[in-house]
């Protein structure tokens, strides 16, 4: 592959790992009062130009790690994570860190305490640098949906860096931090991460926990790893996964404990199925060959590769988009001006309180959710909407488990268009909805899936593969990322 | 799928939103048009799924009933618009 990315701003700053890090600061190689500041500096001197971060906690963050250089000082063995600096998606609790959801509603809103993910992190000896930007309550594929600031593509700062967690791969695709987290209910990490030509997995859902995630499709929502490199991906999930009592939805069963040490395992005979569902008319032309290129390779590393067809893959859109927007309308009934949140100045009566504070407080795409949520779960209309959506559910999770079955890993691109420009798609909100078209089926499914870089376009844009797993199917996901990344050898 | 302007203004009261005539207006057109593309579903076979049938064993889950500290009260009322004492204030719903 040639190309590569000259437009990166800061590229000459250097990237550094998560492992680098870790290793490093846990063995005095560096402090991790240093990596800070170093990369506070360089997100101060960015993101004007980017606009991933909605806030930056510099004095908090200072302090943490301050923290723990004393700890390493007095001898005390170091977490997982020492020192790394990570960014947080904005819809993410962080106990006394604002947490908007890019949203005039949540605009002065800050937790009380830390979601799952969160304690997670710290506890490893992450150091939390700041809050990304994201599309009002992860409604959107592009980022422009945030009521603070346009986040722009690094790789090229006319496009947008996907949606909804385009902060937090923006934040790693510059180079401003080496990991954050996301979320994803119908591909708001894999598809800004294919955007943004880096890595971003949505595990099997249950896989991390979910509480103080601010809710959207909470049947579909899940928190996962943004990153530069396979490696790092395995090390964060490694630290954010784990039962919570906290989430009625945390997964009960057994946790594999080191995705890392998987890698670089041979995948020779490894049976991968591409779906022909995602080789459609609205399927770029580049992605597609370069998608093509990826299974040449992976057939040359040993895996055995055939093309399948899932029926009702090919037909999701309408059913995530009647659940998504269903659950949203019930989840977002909790903003009524009363509690938290925004509060209009004048109000007449409690009714009028309500309806102000969400026209006012919500923004033009969440609130057409809410209303086509609304609309699908009123009498009349249910069973045509919401209870069919909810048997193609049923029917599309069977089909899924069939192919898996007789594959280790299902095969696609991420995403049928390259970056588009910012601005390009605002008018036309369906438009926007077909960006979701190849993702959205592995959150109905409930899937584990990443998006992985395979190559760059004629005009020196990402394009992202996706690797689609059976239910904790991330090890085998992670281990044939792992050996795609070490095969391309992709400049990005 | 024929939507009227009447349905969005019904749908916006159920939701508690309000809107100006200018965005009824918009919210039909797109409504029509995302509505129509939902329409979709309606071409697949789904008469024999049923949504509510779990053959895979999953159950209700629990969790013990243990009393555990919320938090300071300060911390958890620092987001309230407007308290009384440890009440959060709310406009008068009772003549």
């Amino acid at each position: 592959m040639s190309g590569g990315f000259t437009r990166i701003p800061g590229k000459d700053c250097g990237f550094m790992s998560v492992c680098e890090i870790s290793a490093g600061v846990a063995g005095g190689k560096y402090s991790a009062s240093e990596i800070t500041e170093m990369y506070i500096e360089k997100i101060k001197s960015m993101d004007d130009g980017i606009g991933a971060f909605l806030t930056v906690c510099e004095e908090s963050a200072v302090a943490q790690a301050k923290a723990l250089d004393e700890k390493i000082r007095s001898g005390k063995k170091p977490g997982r994570l020492a020192g790394v600096p990570v960014a947080v998606k904005d819809n993410i609790c962080t106990d006394g860190i604002r947490t908007t959801c890019a949203s005039r509603m949540l605009e002065n809103f800050i937790p009380p305490y830390n979601a799952t993910v969160v304690e997670k992190l710290l506890s490893e000896d992450a150091v939390i640098v700041g809050k990304t930007n994201m599309d009002e309550f992860a409604m959107g594929s592009s980022t422009e949906n945030s009521a603070f600031r346009i986040t722009k593509n690094p790789r090229d700062t006319t496009r947008v860096p996907g949606g909804s967690s385009g902060g937090s791969a923006a934040a790693v695709a510059a180079g401003m931090v080496p990991a954050a987290l996301g979320s994803d209910t119908g591909g708001s990490i894999r598809q800004p991460a294919a955007f943004c030509g880096i890595v971003g997995l949505k595990p099997t859902y249950g896989l991390v926990s979910r509480y103080g995630l601010i809710a959207f499709g909470s049947s579909l929502d899940q928190i996962g790893p943004m990153t530069k490199t396979v490696e790092d991906c395995a090390r964060m999930l490694e630290a954010i996964q784990g039962r919570d009592d906290r989430d009625s939805t945390s997964y009960m069963g057994e946790y594999q404990q080191d995705y890392a040490g998987r890698l670089g395992r041979d995948i020779r005979g490894m049976r991968i199925a591409v779906l022909k569902e995602f080789f459609t008319d609205g399927l770029d032309s580049e992605i597609a060959s370069s998608v093509n290129e990826s299974v040449r390779r992976l057939e040359g590393l040993g895996a055995a590769v055939d093309e399948i067809s899932i029926p009702a893959a090919g037909d999701g859109l309408a059913a995530y988009y009647i659940i998504s927007s269903a659950e949203a309308s019930s989840n977002l009934a909790r903003y009524d001006g009363i509690r938290y949140g925004y509060r209009p100045k004048e109000f007449a009566d409690v009714d009028e309180l309500m309806e102000k504070s969400r026209s006012e407080g919500f923004g033009a795409e969440v609130k057409r959710r809410i209303m086509l949520g609304t609309y699908a779960l009123s009498s009349g209309y249910y069973d045509a909407y919401y209870k069919r959506a909810q048997k193609y559910r049923k029917l599309l999770r069977s089909q899924m488990a069939g192919v898996f079955e007789k594959y280790d890993l299902i095969l696609g691109p991420a995403s049928p268009v390259l970056p588009f420009k910012i601005g390009e798609r605002m008018g036309d909100p369906l438009q926007m909805y077909l960006a979701d078209v190849y993702t959205i089926i592995v959150n109905l499914a409930g899937l584990p899936a990443i998006s992985v870089p395979c190559g760059i376009s004629r005009d020196g844009l990402p394009i992202g593969l996706q690797l689609i797993g059976p239910h904790f199917g991330e090890a085998v996901i992670l281990q044939a990322a792992y050996a795609l990344e070490q095969e391309l050898k992709l400049e990005l | 799928m024929k939507i009227s302007k009447d349905d969005v203004v019904y749908i916006a009261k159920l939701a508690k939103l309000r809107f100006s005539d200018e965005e009824i207006e918009k919210l039909t057109g797109e409504f029509e048009s995302i509505l129509g593309y939902f329409q979709s579903i309606d071409r697949m076979d789904l008469e024999t799924v049923d949504p509510d049938e779990f053959a895979d064993g999953r159950e209700t889950v629990f969790r013990t009933d243990e009393n555990v500290f919320g938090g300071d009260r300060e911390k958890l009322f620092r987001n309230a618009a407007s308290m009384r004492g440890t009440f959060i204030q709310v406009p008068r719903i009772l003549e």
